[in-house]
């Protein structure tokens, strides 16, 4: 059972890319258990270049790295944002979905969860006049940008660029990621082999 | 003038601190002298409105003309705002006004604005910048299999779905104990499971799993980390798995109340039915006819059919109404 592996390209200093600062050093990748595509063509990217970079500016494609290790599957990357301003996430989602667009990600939806308001009472004096309150209220606006059928590179390119660019404080970001795999030791059972001849239970 | 007095405060300060032990009247004099041969010198040498004594300022620049006013339309905008930075209104060129009008007035203009600079701008995220940053990220990025193209072929080779969340927010710490929660979800039609196997790891799981779906769901928050949710996660589904298997001694001792599902063989409804159709042929006067082939009739088939529904599924109307049918065929009504 031949199983092709698909190439995965680690990221290295994406921010030089963004804004010229200093090399912040290799990303950390996630460990993965190598899964047997049998019927799948995934597609054999060529490898680049393996240098390594020990000066500070060095041009983009020597950054490039491709590792042996298969590339994880997102089917669903469901990102969540809250503000307190409206018009800040309306910005941020048109930013969000250009990127996209321009990356080749697939939207599946954007939309708008209704917004929460917490509201509070307090006494309006420090001392009695129990009847005088003063109320205050903290609006959350929510948007949600479902993306489907990403790749763990890209999705790691995406993410970490819409994340760099996450307007101050306001603006918080839940990111769902749902990964696909294949079971590979649960394909038969151990005991068809060694078959347990009704041995009572320990 | 307001700096000449408070130098005279701090040279009278510095009497009060120094001459403690000595004669005050001999030290003032000569402050005072110096004093005003310093005023005399500063002024002659300064132009317009300068600061007297030591401490003045450097001389004003005169305020040249906004950058905006040097803009071409064809510049890029993406040099001006290469990353995020607060607005300035020497730098951006549009007539932007914000704030709250005076009465019969218009919003402020933008020069001197807080307002413009305390919101968040997206000056640095125009089209063109966006366009230039995937342009750069593109190498990054790797495409996805074009033979997954929708779910049903994503979830034949790619049974089992692994769903955890990362939060970014601004605060004292980046952690956040949420993100090591560990979602693992798995149809039980696509593992490699017989009759005995499926039912016993749905006696297993319990809660976890959906019926209607068919979906297992084993939730891990145990661990610290998520890499051993993860693992923890798998680790029980390979257990699970292995365990539905195994045959044990005790589960002979299955009995009826156990079943998940109603099976009309040895039941009190088979017995009755025949018992009834035996007595009935008795009392007719009738051969007495064999039991597999009173069991082998079409209507008693039916009657097996309909009592299977109705136990096995929720009542409903037209499950009754099959009942009703079979009932009166067995009968001959």
């Amino acid at each position: 059972m031949a199983a092709p592996i698909a190439l995965r390209r680690e990221l290295f200093s994406l921010s030089r890319i963004l804004t010229g600062i200093s090399h912040l050093g290799p990303k950390p990748c996630l460990s993965h258990t190598k899964y047997n595509v049998t019927r799948c063509h995934l597609p054999l990217k060529a490898s680049t270049s393996y240098f390594h970079t020990a000066t500070v500016f060095k041009s983009t494609p020597s950054l490039i790295t491709v590792t042996e290790e298969p590339d994880t599957l997102f089917q669903k990357v469901s990102i969540l944002v809250k503000c307190h301003d409206r018009a800040v996430l309306d910005s941020y989602e048109l930013f969000a979905t250009m990127a996209a667009n321009e990356l080749g990600i697939t939207i599946s939806k954007v939309y708008e969860p209704p917004k929460a308001i917490d509201r509070l009472t307090l006494l309006k004096s420090i001392h009695i006049f129990k009847k005088h309150r003063v109320q205050y209220e903290m609006r959350t606006h929510y948007r949600c940008i479902e993306l489907s059928h990403l790749t763990g590179c890209t999705a790691q390119a995406y993410l970490e660029y819409v994340q760099r660019n996450l307007p101050e404080g306001v603006a918080m970001e839940v990111t769902k990621t749902a990964m696909e795999k294949c079971p590979d030791h649960i394909l038969e059972p151990m005991w068809k082999d060694h078959p347990i001849d009704n041995k009572p239970s320990q | 003038m307001a700096t000449h007095t408070g130098k005279v405060i701090l040279s009278l300060g510095r009497i009060n601190v120094v001459g403690l032990g000595v004669k005050t009247t001999v030290s003032s004099v000569t402050y005072a002298t110096a004093l005003s041969t310093n005023r005399s010198a500063r002024n002659e040498g300064r132009l317009d409105g300068q600061g007297k004594g030591p401490f003045s300022r450097k001389p004003k620049r005169l305020a040249k003309e906004p950058r905006t006013a040097e803009m071409s339309v064809e510049q890029d905008w993406t040099a001006v705002y290469p990353s995020a930075k607060p607005f300035r209104p020497n730098a951006v060129p549009l007539p932007v006004r914000m704030g709250y009008p005076v009465k019969r007035g218009v919003p402020p203009e933008k020069k001197g604005n807080l307002e413009l600079i305390k919101i968040p701008n997206f000056l640095h995220l125009t089209p063109a910048a966006i366009k230039k940053h995937c342009q750069a990220l593109k190498p990054f990025c790797t495409e996805w299999p074009s033979a997954l193209d929708n779910d049903d072929k994503c979830d034949e080779h790619f049974p089992i779905k692994v769903t955890s969340t990362d939060y970014v927010s601004a605060g004292p710490s980046v952690r956040n104990p949420s993100a090591r929660i560990v979602h693992l979800k798995v149809k039980l039609s696509s593992l490699n499971l017989d009759d005995h196997a499926r039912k016993k790891i749905v006696k297993l799981v319990g809660e976890r799993y959906c019926k209607r779906t068919d979906m297992l769901t084993i939730t891990t928050n145990s661990c610290p980390l998520r890499k051993q949710n993860y693992d923890y996660a798998m680790y029980l589904l390979t257990v699970l798995y292995h365990e539905s298997w195994k045959i044990e001694a005790w589960e002979a001792e299955k009995t009826v109340a156990d079943m998940e599902e109603y099976s009309w063989e040895d039941s009190p409804s088979q017995k009755n039915i025949i018992d009834l159709l035996l007595r009935l042929k008795v009392a007719e006067g009738g051969e007495v006819e064999e039991e597999q082939e009173l069991l082998k009739s079409g209507e008693v088939q039916e009657y097996k059919d309909s009592v299977t529904r109705l136990k096995n599924e929720a009542a409903s109307e037209s499950s009754t109404l099959q009942y009703k049918e079979a009932v009166k065929k067995v009968f001959n009504l």
